[in-house]
């Protein structure tokens, strides 16, 4: 992953403003970097958002496919992941090694986000055993300032949240052959229900003292780093230990605590951010890339 | 599906027999565990050294029915040579499970599940090695699932530690691994398979979920921890500490199987 | 002082030994390392085996699916062997798909399978032109020291002989297959085939049962199957030096020897695996 050469003294003045709560960029220990969320920003797909977090900017798409339901569950649809880390973001990703960081992102998205708690994965069922909608969630990593997982989680939240799935009906002819038809009217949609779709929060360990939305110098300091998705009430859905280092279960047990309470208190405002954008409907006024 | 073309393929399709079955009989049957294991009762493990001849350090390691074999080549000099941090070594994994090692069969091609196993094993393992005594070089550790019966990536953990140990890797502590599996109030630890899928398939409750912790039972450190499921803030904390109680039981079972390798290279003199 | 002879100039240290009619093991020129098989050991699989001859560890897993028959081959169902040397038996593997002693692997069990009809594969048929059983052979090796192909193909037979493959029967009025695994039944074994490997040092010394280093110094491999009536199934010999017919005579009557050494061993393991049941 993107990182950055920190040197010994910088790596002491971190570690000290961290040990006080007071962050480099003036942060406390449990605060988020500004964040812009925009949803609706790709015309040709079913759902899309783009989230900048810091200088960390995200791209969501979302489209929803027909496809076969699998066949350990015939009676849900499925989500796929796919990170595309581009060159652009960080010169690391050129050749092999954005393909592999790539693979391992959506690895863990899949883990996160691909069960009955995130998604009632049976609302995209359309006929069992047969039919069904295929989520395909395409992340693209515009830009890399740290803290990768808890802006695509934002940002994938958002676009799930935009997303509008036509209305199919199901006909029967007359020898009981089915027959999917589309809603000719493009604003005959179904949304989905993203109340408990987690969000991650990402903790690092700074010296004794553990800070939320690591930047990348933060990270350099950092020996290993805690990921937690949290749902709205506050329940814990995953949980990786990241990073080559080892952690007390005493910091362990403090960091979930930690990860609970900030990941809990982000979905509201999240969610009545998204309304708020959905209710300005066209006259929003678009931040757009070239801003 | 990218077809694979260096291996003789069967037909474009076949089913597993397991799906013709009548859809009440059930062939996973979650046992209550009555009688011969309690809930928070690991599975007795056997584990001895030295089994590939080839490879530098091996382990073979076997809890209940799981059997997990794994070898240790290097350190040798890195592959990589663009990597821009070259003052410490690199771990490698290649973990495969059999294609007859579970209940449906896999495929050859290395699939996602056993890409992210090997990245857990490797941050899991990272910790405990002295990766700063093998600049510009590689260890590879080499997994192969051969039959799974649950708490595999735990186990892996504890096989790959035993064989980097075996092959004379230098680590602060050997790490050892135990999964948990939260089933509402009650938790089995290192579960079966059957446990560790079992009603998760059927209806998700509250508190379900499944915990793997690697430890460094020296230090006391949780060098792992990987968790799955929708369970509450404290169960799961409780469930990292039952999970650390599981590894410490292991260890007697690891340092006997260290010894016995070690007295088997070095006979002890006559005098 | 022997270990750095053997280092500096293997082929030498090599055939000193060979000048005194025995090998750097202790072995004799027709002698096999120690062959020990441990049957049924893999519950997951509908059959399996694990192999060791010497050093070299071979498993094969059994797994049985179901599938609609070919349109050419109405009445015969498949048998799809794959040998896997993963990195983990030899530091010489690597990772990703199989090279080519795997895949040369593969294709010779497939065709030992083919020549020696051990498995007719009408008798996997459950329904003409609908549906078949599909033998996934799945070998996988663990530890590479030499003599690969006789041991794939030891693990397989016995592998083969251990299997049990669930009652299928398709019910008339639905047309769907109804599958009981309470009922299970063996496999019928038709032939048994055996491997017996041969290298040649110097063009003219032959040695059975190859480790990894003499394979590597030899200056040719060849592999004899026979069957247990004494036929000859199959003879696979990849290049190398020629070699005269009497001497492939004698190959051929120590593959017969070793055919009973082994049917003898796989019988005696069944024998024991019953008696624990």
């Amino acid at each position: 992953m993107a990182s950055v050469q920190v040197s010994e003294a910088e790596k002491v003045y971190i570690m000290h403003g961290v040990r006080d709560d007071l962050r480099v960029d003036g942060r406390g220990c449990e605060d988020y970097r500004h964040m812009v969320i925009e949803t609706d920003v790709v015309s040709n797909t079913d759902g899309s958002a783009k989230v900048s977090l810091g200088h960390s900017d995200i791209l969501v798409g979302v489209k929803a496919e027909i496809g076969k339901p699998r066949a350990l569950v015939p009676d849900e649809g499925y989500l796929e992941f796919f990170v595309d880390c581009s060159a652009n973001a960080t010169p690391e990703f050129e050749g092999r090694g954005g393909e592999e960081l790539g693979i391992d992102l959506s690895n863990t998205l899949y883990k996160v986000f691909n069960n009955k708690h995130s998604i009632d994965l049976r609302s995209l069922c359309i006929c069992p055993g047969e039919h069904c909608w295929v989520l395909y969630v395409d992340v693209l990593l515009l830009q890399c300032d740290g803290n990768l997982f808890d802006a695509i989680s934002i940002a994938i939240k958002a676009a799930l949240f935009n997303t509008r799935i036509p209305k199919v009906h199901i006909s029967e002819d007359a020898e009981g052959g089915k027959e999917i038809e589309l809603s000719d009217d493009p604003y005959d949609c179904v949304r989905l229900n993203v109340e408990n779709v987690p969000c991650i929060v990402t903790l690092c360990k700074v010296g004794q003292r553990h800070v939320v939305d690591a930047t990348l110098q933060e990270k350099a300091c950092s020996v290993a780093s805690l990921l937690l998705a949290v749902t709205h009430k506050g329940m814990v859905t995953c949980v990786r230990k990241m990073g080559g280092g080892s952690l007390d279960p005493e910091s362990i047990s403090e960091m979930t605590e930690t990860g609970k309470r900030v990941g809990k208190a982000l979905h509201a405002p999240l969610m009545d951010l998204l309304k708020k954008e959905e209710g300005l409907g066209k006259n929003r006024q678009k931040v757009g890339f070239l801003r | 599906m990218p077809t694979d073309t260096k291996r003789l393929r069967g037909p474009e399709e076949s089913q597993s027999p397991m799906l013709f079955l009548p859809p009440d009989a059930q062939i996973l049957k979650a046992s209550s565990r009555d009688g011969s294991r309690g809930h928070a009762d690991v599975r007795p493990i056997f584990a001895r050294c030295g089994l590939v001849s080839q490879a530098k350090g091996s382990a073979y390691l076997e809890a209940g029915n799981t059997k997990i074999i794994c070898s240790v080549y290097g350190p040798r000099e890195t592959e990589r040579k663009d990597e821009t941090d070259m003052k410490s070594g690199r771990l490698l994994c290649d973990f495969r499970l059999a294609p007859f090692s579970c209940l449906k069969r896999g495929a050859w091609i290395q699939g996602n599940e056993e890409r992210d196993l090997s990245v857990a094993l490797i941050e899991s393992l990272q910790p405990g090695v002295c990766l700063h005594r093998y600049p510009r070089s590689q260890i590879e550790i080499n997994v192969v699932v051969l039959e799974n019966d649950g708490s595999i990536l735990a186990h892996a953990v504890t096989c790959a530690s035993i064989a980097l140990a075996d092959a004379g890797i230098e680590m602060y502590d050997v790490v050892l691994g135990c999964t948990l599996r939260q089933d509402g109030d009650t938790c089995l630890v290192d579960p079966t398979f059957a446990e560790e899928s079992g009603n998760w398939l059927g209806g998700y409750g509250e508190n379900q979920g499944r915990v793997t912790v690697a430890l460094l039972p020296n230090f006391n450190q949780v060098s792992g921890l990987h968790a799955d499921g929708e369970m509450r803030e404290d169960t799961l904390t409780e469930a990292v500490r039952t999970c650390m109680d599981g590894c410490h039981k292991l260890y007697p079972v690891v340092q006997h199987a260290l010894l016995r390798a070690v007295k088997r290279k070095a006979p002890p003199s006559v005098k | 002082m022997a270990a750095g002879f053997k280092t500096a100039e293997p082929l030498e240290y090599h055939r000193s030994f060979l000048k005194e009619n025995c090998r750097p093991d202790g072995r004799e020129l027709g002698e096999f390392r120690a062959t020990t098989l441990n049957i049924g050991s893999i519950n997951t699989a509908d059959g399996s085996a694990l192999v060791k001859i010497g050093n070299t560890t071979v498993i094969c897993g059994i797994k049985a699916e179901l599938a609609a028959p070919t349109v050419d081959a109405p009445e015969s169902g498949y048998i799809v062997p794959n040998v896997d040397l993963p990195p983990l038996c030899s530091s010489r593997f690597r990772p990703g798909p199989p090279g080519e002693k795997a895949q040369a692997a593969s294709q010779f069990v497939a065709d030992v399978i083919e020549s020696s009809d051990v498995i007719q594969k009408k008798d996997l048929c459950i329904e003409k032109g609908k549906l078949c059983w599909v033998l996934y052979c799945d070998i996988m090796c663990l530890d590479y020291d030499g003599n690969l192909l006789d041991a794939c193909i030891i693990a397989l037979l016995a592998a083969l002989k251990n299997a049990q493959l669930p009652e299928v029967t398709i019910n008339k009025e639905t047309d769907l297959a109804e599958v009981d695994f309470q009922k299970k039944n063996r496999l019928k074994i038709n032939r048994h085939p055996t491997a017996s490997s041969f290298s040649v040092f110097d063009d003219s010394v032959i040695i059975v049962d190859p480790t990894a280093e003499e394979e590597g110094l030899s200056t040719a491999l060849m592999t004899v199957v026979t069957d247990e009536e004494d036929r000859l199934c199959m003879l696979h010999k990849p290049g190398g030096s020629s070699l005269s017919g009497e001497k492939l005579q004698d190959c051929i009557n120590r593959a017969v020897m070793r055919n009973r050494e082994v049917s003898k061993l796989i019988d005696k393991v069944m024998e024991s695996v019953k008696a624990k049941k």
